[in-house]
């Protein structure tokens, strides 16, 4: 797994970009769950031995709703994350892309009974490991993947520098290369922004802190600034 | 068109789709208490969902840079997951499927049912008469200390109030009914993955434990209390056993003979249906941990009064799963 990019097309003609999570990432999430279900076990515990022998089957219904229900619900009702997979920043959908339902959930789930096998996620980590979106055994039953929910980042814009014409006629490709260096250039060094941009000097004529300025310039333009 | 003009004359559109969806995508409780209207009415949502979606096909195709495709790869994203949301569970749907649906799943998959029910049932009944000819044979199954509690449990001659357990309360062992009979409902569908010798396993050896648990309180004379006991809850236990036995087998052959389809296919297939399978017996188990746990112990009930709401509640379930959703 070096790519675990899929491309799924939407109704609307367009394709949503699937990140496939490998397995330690899957493999922290469920750690992180695991340690809260059980300090909720512990929690209910430590209530209902207060109550005595009733206590004891209200603990038997929690302790099924903690083992069964706690994935299940957390996936559906919360956008296809539990909590470890929140903290984690992972997401579970449908192979198709819409956030995972209910029955999906429910096979994907049950079937941690057969990937946990022989010990230790044994069978879910080698499925994991082979298949190429990075799917255990559970999520090929249910059609669902495990995919990295993508953090919100603030689109940095070009800086605001003034407008230089191009001459020469430039590719589509190298365009948008040079408004991906315009946009890039401020998380750039300026010894590193003059490096990149002394490789260009068939469009700048200069170097080093000029021949910045004037590819922004150009990116400027091809951005349609005035 | 350029970049900027392009992003100047949309931007207002993706400032309230993003407001919108802020507000309506599992807000924060602080957000909560606005008003997503405000951005635009929520039947406005369809539609301004669209247009991103084309406003991000056509910057693709116009090499617009990684600002522009971001901001909309983004807002289509976050309005992906919101239309495409799971539907919320309706009571009317649960009550249908119930009524139903599952039903006449149950009869869709009669085939796995059959041979499910006679992995389980062929091996229970054997026991029971093989054990009234040579009840000996109980010690190759059951430890002696395992035979002592089992008897001690169902003594007719013991002085307890309470049938089938040897203390606790109802709730506890409501409590202990459910969270052990679904796990072994649960485990029983789900290791049909492994080629369906799971179910068989599973089925085969409940079968045969419970034949024999049947079998050798009967030869000693304490079939009496046992009976009376699993009479109640035994219609809905068993069936759902073989349900969701039946339902592994399924997933079992969807794995082995898959057909036209391709396994993976075949697979979720089967897991779906399997699915909903398990969640009637469910439903099942937790009824008959109801009243295994609250009507089967009492145990000052007559006779006539055990046996005649266990054979109502056989007949009942037999009923409602061989006639549950026909329309003739």
């Amino acid at each position: 797994m070096i790519d675990t990019l899929a491309l799924v097309e939407t109704p609307e003609g367009i394709s949503l970009r699937l990140r496939a999570a490998g397995v330690m990432p899957r493999a922290a999430a469920w750690a992180l769950d695991v340690a809260i279900r059980l300090s909720v076990l512990i929690g209910l515990g430590m209530l209902f031995t207060l109550l005595g022998e009733a206590g004891g089957g209200a603990y038997l219904l929690g302790l099924f709703c903690v083992v069964w229900g706690y994935p299940v619900a957390f996936e559906v009702l919360r956008d296809g994350q539990t909590p470890g997979k929140q903290i984690v920043g992972l997401r579970v959908v449908h192979a198709n892309g819409t956030p995972v339902g209910w029955l999906a959930s429910v096979v994907r789930n049950l079937m941690r009974t057969v990937d946990m096998l022989p010990f230790g996620y044994g069978i879910g980590v080698v499925a994991g490991l082979v298949d190429r979106r990075g799917r255990r055994l559970g999520d090929i039953v249910a059609g669902t993947l495990v995919v990295h929910a993508d953090a919100t980042r603030a689109a940095i814009a070009a800086p605001s520098v003034p407008v230089i014409d191009l001459v020469q006629p430039l590719s589509a490709g190298e365009r948008s290369a040079l408004v991906a260096f315009a946009e890039r250039a401020p998380s750039l060094t300026p010894e590193r922004q003059g490096e990149l941009a002394s490789l260009l000097p068939m469009l700048t004529n200069a170097h080093g802190a000029i021949a910045v300025q004037r590819l922004l310039g150009i990116a400027a333009g091809i951005l349609g600034r005035r | 068109m350029r970049q900027d003009d392009f992003q100047r004359r949309h931007e207002a559109e993706w400032a309230a789709l993003d407001e919108w969806l802020a507000l309506r995508s599992r807000p924060s409780r602080k957000l909560r208490s606005q008003d997503a209207e405000a951005a635009f009415g929520d039947l406005e949502f369809a539609r301004a969902y669209r247009r991103v979606c084309q406003q991000l096909a056509i910057a693709e195709r116009r090499g617009y840079s990684g600002v522009v495709l971001e901001r909309l790869r983004m807002l289509v994203h976050r309005g992906h997951l919101v239309l495409y949301r799971p539907p919320a569970l309706r009571l009317q749907a649960a009550l249908s499927f119930v009524a139903s649906g599952f039903p006449r799943l149950v009869r869709a998959e009669w085939r796995a049912m059959a041979i499910s029910a006679l992995l389980l049932f062929a091996p229970m009944l054997a026991m029971i008469a093989l054990l009234q000819w040579r009840p000996e044979l109980v010690g190759s199954v059951f430890e002696p200390a395992q035979l002592a509690e089992l008897e001690g449990m169902y003594d007719p001659d013991a002085p307890h109030g309470k049938l089938g357990r040897e203390s606790g309360s109802d709730l506890r062992m409501f409590g202990y009914y459910v969270y052990n009979n679904v796990s072994i409902g649960f485990r029983t569908y789900a290791s049909g993955l492994l080629a369906g010798i799971g179910p068989v396993f599973v089925l085969m050896m409940n079968g045969t434990l419970i034949g024999t648990a049947a079998g050798h309180l009967t030869a000693i004379g304490h079939g009496g209390p046992f009976w009376r006991f699993v009479v109640g809850h035994s219609a809905p236990e068993l069936l759902a056993i073989v349900i969701a036995g039946g339902a592994g087998l399924g997933l079992g052959m969807a794995l082995l003979a898959p057909g036209r389809l391709t396994r993976s296919r075949a697979l979720a297939q089967a897991g779906a249906v399997g699915a909903k399978l398990v969640l009637g017996a469910f439903a099942m188990l937790m009824f008959a941990a109801f009243i295994e746990a609250y009507w089967s112990s009492i145990g000052s009930l007559p006779d006539s009064v055990k046996f005649g709401s266990g054979a109502l509640i056989w007949l009942a379930m037999l009923g409602w799963l061989a006639l549950g959703g026909r329309t003739r």
